[in-house]
């Protein structure tokens, strides 16, 4: 019988307990430390690759995976007649998404068919419309009605993120210069957004404490305005477990959740953009 | 005398200046609160004195043409609230004597003091009695009351005096914080000091002393630097000049000039025109203008060379501080801020042009329009940073052609929390709307000296004590400023407290700032703490807790 698989990438941010109890599969970015080449999750821990971001003084490159990086991890899971939901990073942040376009049309005449989904978001954003794509394919729901729930949350996906420094964003081209100047003298926590698809300063906030407090408000208003329905909530960090944790059980209770707040650390792929320390909040309700 | 002359008149402005300006520092010090920024004499004298040149500029046969002159000098010269509220109070005395050519009878004059009463009371959202306000309005009840009883004009102004004095005296019957400090309120005894002027003048005594010898040196000096600009300057020549005339039109002279240059001001009415231009062709601007009336006080500088000069002099000085100029932006920012470090810390959040004052120089209202003025920004806000400057930076509202929006921050902290706000993509309104909502998330606190002993509340204060602010209110009395302000921070810290910022001023040792961090960071440990060099004049510590 035709199958359904749920295929994403390193920069999902899904924790390995999650991806294996869903069965979702996972393609490598690779990270750049100058002629060191390492697979995201493979070659590299989260904790080493932090430590080498802060002392290196060459900031490390990510590298999209190739058309045959799919290609292979396509024909690994997928039988023909089987579908894939190829689920990635925002098409504006990288050419991840790109490659698996390629892969797809390279394993058609294998008899697969992959759907690619640009999820427009980044980190967890992407982890939780895998998360849902693979629990609607076990509940036997139908592929369209699949493709509407998970394109509905895709366009009413909440991004909120924290960061310690704009610094990362600012060398990675992810934000204007004047932008990442604003604020450097004072010890300001900027919330950014991701505004389709692309880094987008929302607020400016002093201390790290009042940041994360904001973060706790801005749930608060998006469960406000899905007042009927359930929420997916996901929360990574960059090296803040503890913080990142206490959030976790408070939103969880405070938005009335039925689900547990998906808890990742944010990988390489997506921490060498932002940086140690931090954190980021998506949530979308379900339709 | 039965009736005033407009030389008369003209000499009783004179004489209101000389005297306002000899009894500045008295006014001073009777600021309610004995810290050193009380300054309603200087900045009502600097206001007087503004509108004392422009008198200068006009003919004081004609009395409409003069007091039009004493409103629109003292608008543009306005400086802290109390010389706004003077401003306003010259406003309506010109609007009572607007249709008096050569004499002012003593119902002119009766008229002219109601109408200066009125125009305060609504100038204020909410009147407080004891201040200039009821000495204004016990002047001109007077006055009224004298003019039906067929007094002469001069009679008419003995009786808006006496009334005057009476109601400075009365003033802390009205206000138990005048009462307390055992001190008369100020903005009314500098509106007095312009009375006892005024029957000076009328009396013809001798001028001994020109108010216009007093110059606001400070800040004028540091004006200089206000368009600072990298490059090379568009419309380089700033351009200024009157228009004599007899049916000058503003609105055409302003239309007109308009495609020829920026940051471009032009006021006036029917008789004289001012106008004030950059622009790279002066001679086409002259030309236009000299074909509607007589051009005088013609003045064209350079700025490209005053620019290029003051740069040179002034690598390290702390005057104006203005962003390079880049694209027009759609928002702009104005910011008053004392001190080098906190300019810098308002730069780094997105503020084009600073203007330095605050506490000790309350900047004028025309030093705020150009400010305005030159930034390259279809609308600009202003932050006041100063609860004395708000008033003025809300006139610039009208004398502007951009929309301009006035966030009411009342200190440093609520600038920069107000800043954490702007963002520079949204619209006026919802930049002004963010602002203004969130900027009272911050509390302050300020760390001084007192500059005479006084009672305030439980506190007993000798002179020269430190004393510790909450939101302008005195809260803690000490020895060392070090003292204060742990005891200050002590009183601002609650639970829900996360952020600890101190700005300490150009007078505070930077070592002992630095061990009073240390000690801060030990006491509240659950708190981020920071600390930088404000700069800002004799103010050791500005504290924000949020």
């Amino acid at each position: 019988m035709a199958r359904i698989h749920v295929v994403t990438d390193t920069g999902s941010d899904l924790p390995e307990k999650i991806r294996q109890e869903l069965n979702i599969h996972v393609v490598p970015l690779s990270i750049q430390f100058g002629d060191e080449i390492y697979r995201d999750g493979i070659d590299l821990s989260v904790a080493e690759f932090y430590q080498r971001l802060q002392n290196d003084d060459e900031l490390p490159s990510t590298c999209q995976p190739s058309p045959a990086d799919f290609q292979a991890k396509y024909l690994e899971i997928a039988e023909p007649g089987d579908t894939i939901l190829s689920i990635h990073l925002s098409s504006r942040l990288s050419g991840t998404y790109q490659s698996s376009v390629i892969a797809g049309t390279m394993v058609a005449e294998e008899g697969i068919k992959v759907i690619n989904i640009d999820t427009k978001s980044a980190s967890i954003g992407i982890g939780l419309i895998a998360v849902e794509a693979a629990r609607l394919i076990r509940a036997g729901i139908a592929l369209e009605e699949i493709l509407e729930k998970l394109n509905y949350a895709i366009s009413e996906m909440q991004v909120f993120f924290v960061v310690d420094t704009l610094e990362y964003l600012r060398r990675n081209g992810r934000i204007g210069n004047a932008q990442a100047l604003l604020g450097t003298l004072l010890n300001i926590k900027p919330i950014l957004t991701l505004q389709d698809g692309v880094v987008s300063p929302l607020e400016k906030i002093r201390g790290k404490g009042r940041a994360i407090k904001r973060l706790k408000e801005l749930a608060g208003q998006v469960r406000a305005k899905y007042p009927d329905k359930d929420l997916s909530v996901g929360l990574t960090h960059a090296m803040v477990p503890n913080e990142a944790e206490q959030l976790a059980l408070a939103l969880k209770e405070e938005l009335a959740l039925t689900d547990d707040v998906i808890l990742g650390m944010i990988g390489p792929t997506i921490g060498v953009h932002v940086g140690m320390g931090t954190m980021a909040l998506l949530l979308h309700p379900k339709m | 005398m039965e009736v005033i002359t407009g030389s008369v008149l003209k000499n009783m402005l004179l004489h209101a200046g000389a005297l306002l300006a000899q009894q500045k520092d008295m006014v001073n010090s009777l600021n309610v609160f004995p810290v050193p920024d009380g300054d309603t004499g200087t900045n009502m004298s600097l206001t007087l004195n503004a509108a004392l040149k422009e008198i200068e500029k006009v003919e004081p046969d004609n009395i409409g043409q003069l007091v039009s002159a004493l409103a629109r000098g003292s608008l543009m010269g306005a400086r802290g609230n109390s010389g706004v509220i003077l401003s306003q109070y010259f406003r309506g005395f010109a609007e009572g004597l607007a249709d008096v050519t050569t004499e002012a009878t003593a119902e002119d004059l009766a008229r002219a003091l109601r109408k200066s009463s009125e125009t305060t009371y609504r100038a204020v959202m909410k009147p407080v009695e004891g201040t200039m306000l009821t000495v204004g309005r016990e002047a001109a009840a007077a006055a009224a009351a004298a003019a039906e009883e067929g007094a002469t004009a001069q009679q008419v102004l003995y009786a808006a005096y006496q009334a005057a004095a009476q109601a400075v005296q009365d003033s802390p019957k009205h206000l138990p914080v005048l009462k307390e400090a055992g001190v008369v309120d100020a903005g009314g005894q500098g509106l007095l000091c312009i009375f006892e002027g005024f029957v000076h003048g009328i009396e013809g005594k001798p001028l001994e002393y020109s108010a216009l010898d007093v110059q606001p040196t400070a800040v004028v000096e540091k004006q200089e630097g206000i368009t600072r600009i990298e490059g090379e300057l568009v419309n380089k020549y700033c351009t200024e000049f009157l228009i004599l005339g007899t049916k000058l039109d503003p609105d055409y002279v302003r239309s007109s000039l308009e495609p020829k240059g920026e940051s471009m001001l032009v006021v006036g009415d029917e008789r004289v025109v001012k106008v004030h231009i950059h622009t790279d062709h002066p001679g086409e601007v002259l030309e236009f203008c000299g074909a509607l009336g007589n051009l005088t006080d013609i003045k064209i500088d350079n700025m490209q060379l005053q620019n290029e000069k003051y740069t040179e002099e002034h690598q390290h000085d702390f005057g104006s501080m203005s962003a390079p100029q880049g694209e027009r932006k759609n928002i702009g920012l104005v910011a008053v801020v004392p001190g080098k470090g906190l300019a810098d810390i308002f730069m780094s959040l997105g503020v084009d042009v600073i203007v330095p004052g605050g506490q000790t120089m309350n900047p004028s209202t025309e030093d705020l329009l150009r400010a305005v003025e030159s930034v390259n920004a279809d609308a600009v806000i202003i932050l006041p940073n100063n609860k004395n400057v708000i008033f003025s930076a809300n006139q610039v509202r009208e004398l502007s052609d951009k929309p301009i929006g006035v966030v009411a921050t009342r200190s440093i902290p609520q600038g920069i929390t107000a800043l954490m706000y702007y963002e520079p993509e949204a619209s006026l309104e919802h930049n002004l709307e963010a602002m203004e909502e969130h900027k009272s998330e911050v509390k302050t606190g300020e760390v001084t000296y007192a500059v005479r002993a006084t009672v305030a509340g439980d506190l007993q204060i000798e002179e020269r004590d430190i004393i510790g602010l909450v939101e302008g209110k005195i809260a803690v009395v000490g020895q060392s400023t070090a003292d204060v302000t742990r005891r200050l921070v002590e009183s601002m810290v609650d639970e829900d407290s996360s952020v600890i910022s101190i700005y300490y001023g150009e007078d505070q040792d930077a070592a002992e700032a630095e061990a009073l961090y240390e000690e801060l960071c030990e006491q509240y440990a659950d708190c981020e703490i920071e600390i930088y060099s404000g700069g800002q004049p004799l103010y050791y510590y500005i504290v924000s807790v949020e």
